[in-house]
């Protein structure tokens, strides 16, 4: 199959983190030191022989940069110190910004300046929407409680907050699938070289399934053990904490204060902790410079840090204030951390970094459609 | 007098000063005193982004000439000629100053580099400010290291009627070639090649030879340098010595022998191999029970000759007069283990390139029978005739070199003996499959692409991908490499590995280089004084390198620069007379110098 190549594509690239695409001399070293390619799948060398070359649709139909971890075997051991896991990471980006058609993920990722300011422009609005649709400051009503107690349900009603969560979630689902989609046309459907079997596209989902709540991919990278367990932590506690508020607030969000075994506090207190403790492990990653995967950040993996470690810690003094009844502190604290949670997810989860929760997944799944089709023969 | 062209000079380096290298902060201020020199800049001061910016400065300044101050000025020059064109100057007037090139290194180096500075900014060539006078030539020559490349270079100068002084480290000359059955890329015998020199340095009247002796002080100026040879004490006389091997047979000593690469034992009594140069035996006083713990002695008892062997015999300094030396130390290979993921060192049937060499040599411990290594009584791990014979062997190139984790160069011959070791394996285990792994097929020499092909042609898998690692699994060794021109993993079991490792410069070349006052490249290698014109000449006079010692490269590369070490030498015996060294010339005279050329 022909296809056109595109010179400035290096330059594009480039923009979306450290490019060290003319070091490589395709030794092939990290191809056979990689833990996680496999036949029909090699990475990460042809990568940069398709950047080297200029051929975009070969890099956009790729699911190859997704299979990796960045476990960092292949950078240690490049004989040219062209840092292959980082390219894989830097394609990653460049990738979503392909997949996304509102073109949003491409100004986040490459321009700081946006990024900074859409999360501003998205925390003010909180704050207007805050003030304007909740009972605070006014407090209508009866705000605090006659012992004194937090009311946080008179001020911002369950079932207010649910409306703009499930308009955010709602709003976030359409353009996450239907990036998911674009990504499937790129991978799957314009690869007229694999027919894949239709059967598989469902036999394969309880791989994806597994996948997605296990990482086992992830483990298969030597000596990442704590690595993998404290990212599946993180992983799933964000779930955990995203189902809890977006689909169950009135049972997340209540006013009675539950002894401290119950489910509500237990589970919220178990995902706080894996949160927290994978924040700290990573931004102190990434100070240390202490793996192959964090000595070089992009300025998304900072604001994406330093995001959710606000939105934890505002939520963590936001249960604080509640259960020992300060009201006032509680609906402020309240305030920041909205103004710090919906930016993160509003920003992070479809255009940045947060959007390879769903890619990665999606791209297994891909991948595994199209081994399903090697298996059976059906390639061209 | 000195020139008046506004001149603005760039500094490769931070300026500043530091123990291990020139005093950059003296050489800066020193340089102001030349009244034309209109700005000093450094790599913090000028992005070298832009060169509209930098032109836009030099105009400011009105700059016409501009010096680019470094070790690597050349890297540099282009850059810079834009911005001098750009600012409407002429592309001549850019001048570079190399330091380490006319031998400014160190921080004793500091009035070199000014020197050298002095010159740029006065558009004099180093050269010729340096002219010197000249003096008498002691006709003696002193040849440091008896491989291939000292073994030519000494038989020239002695076949042209000249004393010379052959210094090796070892018991025997020969060097690394000895240790190699046939030698690409025409499969000639090496044995065949060397022996008959190595017999004729033994019996030359013109030479006298000294093994196991290291060179411990060299002083003196070109032309007559006085050298402090210190004589180990091989405890066997060499003028009685017959020979006969009756001393090894009892000997209760052991070592690895040096000569098998480690692939055998030898005794604390011993001949390095058979075709040795001196064919006498000497002893390994680290592995002699008697020199150990003084209770032994029963060689002294078997030796048929009365008073051949001194247990006792102590280390000796002598003292020689020469007038020229050649230095030609050669090699050693890269340390295997320091790759780990190739596992040598762990898995036994990971072998270097060398001891490859050792197995397959007909003169080798196993007699050039191709087995899997095993262990002797002693637990040793070690090629022993009776072992079984491997299946299949997989070669694989460029271990340590090409690598920015070991060695940046390119070793230049690994490709071409792995050629040789694939042939070889063909050769001798016709049933056996070979693959070998490489990156690039550096067959640059004459006949070598021919060589190349012919390997392909006897059923040798070349395959395009280096290796990454290789494990044990099921007591097989598990190759893992990427195919890349067949778009394929390779996940390969085989029985046995050859790394073709690469060439580095000796451990004491640094000790060598400050001894002889010669230069070393950034990798170790020694520094030639002009790596495209005179690649066999240093910096110091009288002083010239020959064979691998000067950089990677193969048999017929290290006898043609011997011979022309050698001729440089003979010149100078010839005319009798030899410039003094730039080394000798102080500051003030090439300033003078500088003046009377600008
Ligand atoms: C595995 C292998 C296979 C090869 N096969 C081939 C081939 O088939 N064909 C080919 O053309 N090339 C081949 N080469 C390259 C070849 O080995 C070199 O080109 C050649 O040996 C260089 O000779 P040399 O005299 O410079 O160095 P060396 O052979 O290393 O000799 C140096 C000598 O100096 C002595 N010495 C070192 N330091 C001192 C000191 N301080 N004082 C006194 N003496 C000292 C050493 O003991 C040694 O005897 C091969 C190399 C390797 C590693
Ligand atoms: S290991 Fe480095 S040089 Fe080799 S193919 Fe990979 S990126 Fe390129
Ligand atoms: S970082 Fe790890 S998983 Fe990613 S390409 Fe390199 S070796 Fe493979
Ligand atoms: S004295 Fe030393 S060299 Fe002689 S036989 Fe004993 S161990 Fe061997
Ligand atoms: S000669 Fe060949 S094997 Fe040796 S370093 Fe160069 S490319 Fe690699």
């Amino acid at each position: 199959m022909s296809q056109k190549v595109d010179p400035e594509l290096t330059a594009k690239i480039e923009k979306f983190g450290k490019g060290t695409w003319n070091e490589c001399f395709h030794c092939g070293n990290c191809t056979a030191i990689c833990p996680l390619t496999e036949q029909g799948f090699l990475f990460p060398r042809k990568g940069y022989r398709a950047i080297q070359m200029g051929l975009k649709d070969t890099i956009a139909g790729s699911v190859e940069p997704w299979l990796c971890y960045y476990c960092g075997d292949c950078s240690k051991t490049c004989p040219r110190n062209a840092n292959p896991g980082e390219t894989m990471m830097v394609l990653r980006r460049y990738l979503t910004s392909v997949y996304d058609w509102t073109g949003l993920a491409r100004r986040i990722y490459t321009s700081k300046m946006f990024e900074i300011g859409a999360i501003v422009f998205i925390a003010i609005a909180v704050l207007l929407l805050y003030v304007s649709f909740t009972f605070f400051p006014s407090g209508e009503g009866n705000w605090i409680g006659q012992d004194g107690g937090v009311l946080i349900n008179k001020i911002a009603p369950w079932k207010r907050i649910h409306l703009g969560d499930w308009i955010m979630a709602g709003t976030l689902a359409f353009i996450l699938i239907s990036n998911v989609f674009n990504m499937w046309l790129k991978i799957i459907f314009k690869d007229k070289s694999v027919k894949i079997p239709f059967t598989a596209y469902i036999t394969e989902v309880f791989d994806f399934a597994w996948n997605f709540i296990t990482q086992k991919r992830f483990n298969k990278c030597d000596g990442t053990k704590t690595y993998w367990f404290l990212h599946l932590f993180l992983m799933l506690s964000y779930v955990v904490l995203f189902t809890m508020i977006v689909f169950f607030l009135e049972w997340f969000q209540t006013d009675t204060v539950h002894p401290i075994w119950h489910p509500q506090r237990l589970l919220g207190y178990i995902a706080t902790v894996g949160l927290f403790v994978g924040i700290i492990y990573f931004i102190n990653n990434r100070i240390k410079k202490a793996k192959e995967n964090s000595k070089y950040s992009h300025y998304t993996d900072w604001t994406f840090l330093v995001l959710l470690f606000l939105t934890t810690l505002t939520g963590i003094m936001l249960h604080f204030f509640r259960i020992s009844g300060m009201p006032v502190a509680t609906y402020v604290t309240y305030l920041i951390h909205l103004m710090c949670l919906v930016p993160m997810l509003t920003i992070e989860v479809p255009f940045s970094k947060w959007s390879h929760l769903a890619y990665r997944p999606v791209a297994v799944y891909f991948a595994n459609l199209k081994k399903a089709a090697y298996k059976k023969n059906l390639v061209k | 007098m000195a020139d008046t062209k506004l001149t603005g000079i760039y500094f490769q380096s931070a300026i500043k000063g530091n123990e291990d290298t020139v005093n950059f902060t003296e050489v800066a201020a020193y340089i102001k005193k030349y009244n034309n020199v209109a700005a000093i800049w450094n790599a913090d001061e000028v992005s070298l982004a832009d060169a509209n910016n930098v032109a836009a400065k030099i105009k400011e300044k009105n700059i016409k000439r501009f010096v680019i101050a470094g070790d690597k000025p050349g890297m540099e020059k282009s850059f810079f000629t834009k911005a001098m064109v750009n600012a409407g100057n002429k592309a001549e007037d850019v001048i570079i100053a190399s330091f380490r090139e006319h031998g400014a290194i160190r921080n004793a180096d500091t009035n070199r580099a000014k020197a050298i500075l002095a010159c740029a900014v006065n558009a004099v060539p180093f050269e010729e400010a340096t002219q010197t006078a000249e003096v008498p030539v002691n006709p003696n020559t002193l040849v440091i290291g008896g491989g291939i490349a000292g073994i030519q270079a000494s038989l020239e100068i002695a076949d042209a009627g000249q004393k010379v002084f052959l210094v090796e480290k070892t018991g025997t000359i020969g060097g690394h070639m000895a240790m190699f059955d046939k030698t690409f890329p025409t499969l000639d015998c090496a044995a065949c090649i060397l022996t008959p020199k190595m017999v004729e340095i033994g019996q030359h009247s013109n030479i006298e030879l000294m093994t196991y002796c290291e060179v411990k002080d060299v002083k003196g100026t070109p032309g007559n340098f006085t050298v402090k040879i210190l004589k180990k004490a091989r405890r066997v006389d060499l003028k009685t010595c017959i020979g006969c091997g009756t001393c090894t047979e009892k000997c209760p000593g052991t070592a690895p022998s040096e000569f098998d690469a480690g692939t055998a034992m030898r005794k604390a009594i011993y001949i390095p191999f058979p075709q040795a140069v001196p064919n006498k035996y000497l002893i390994d006083g680290e592995s002699c029970t008697y020199v150990k713990s003084g209770k032994c002695k029963v060689c002294v008892k078997v030796c048929p000759v009365p008073d051949c062997i001194n247990l006792d015999e102590k280390d000796e300094e002598v003292e020689i007069n020469v007038g020229n030396i050649i230095v030609a130390t050669g090699f050693k290979i890269f340390d295997a283990k320091r790759a780990e993921q190739f596992g040598y060192g762990k898995l036994p049937n990971v072998v270097t390139s060398l001891e490859f060499e050792r197995l397959v040599n007909a003169a080798g411990p196993t007699g050039g029978n191709i087995v899997y290594r095993s262990q002797d009584k002693r637990n040793n791990w070690v090629f022993k005739g009776d072992a079984d014979i491997p299946k299949s062997v997989a070669i694989i190139h460029c271990i340590g070199s090409r690598d920015e984790n070991y060695n940046k160069y390119c070793s230049k011959v690994c490709c071409m003996y792995s050629l040789k070791l694939a042939h070889l394996v063909v050769e001798k285990l016709p049933d056996a499959k070979v693959f070998e792994y490489f990156i690039d097929m550096r067959a640059f020499g004459k006949g070598y692409e021919e060589f190349y092909e012919r390997i392909k042609h006897e059923g040798v898998s070349i395959i395009r991908g280096r290796t990454a690692k290789i494990e044990e699994k099921n007591n097989k060794l598990m190759l893992r490499g990427e195919d890349i021109l067949g778009n394929k993993l390779i996940e390969q079991e085989i029985d046995m590995a050859i790394l073709a490792v690469g060439l580095e410069p000796r451990e004491d070349s640094a000790n060598l280089s400050k001894m002889l006052g010669i230069s070393q490249t950034e990798d170790g290698w020694f520094m030639e004084a002009n790596y495209i014109s005179n690649p066999v000449n240093t910096f110091t006079g009288g002083i010239s390198i020959a064979g691998v010692c000067q950089g990677p490269k193969d048999i017929p590369d290290t006898v043609a620069q011997a011979s022309a070490a050698a001729s440089r030498v003979l010149q100078n015996i010839v005319r009798g007379k030899i410039n003094k060294s730039v080394k000798d010339l102080s500051l003030e005279e090439i300033e003078s110098q500088v003046n009377k050329l600008a």
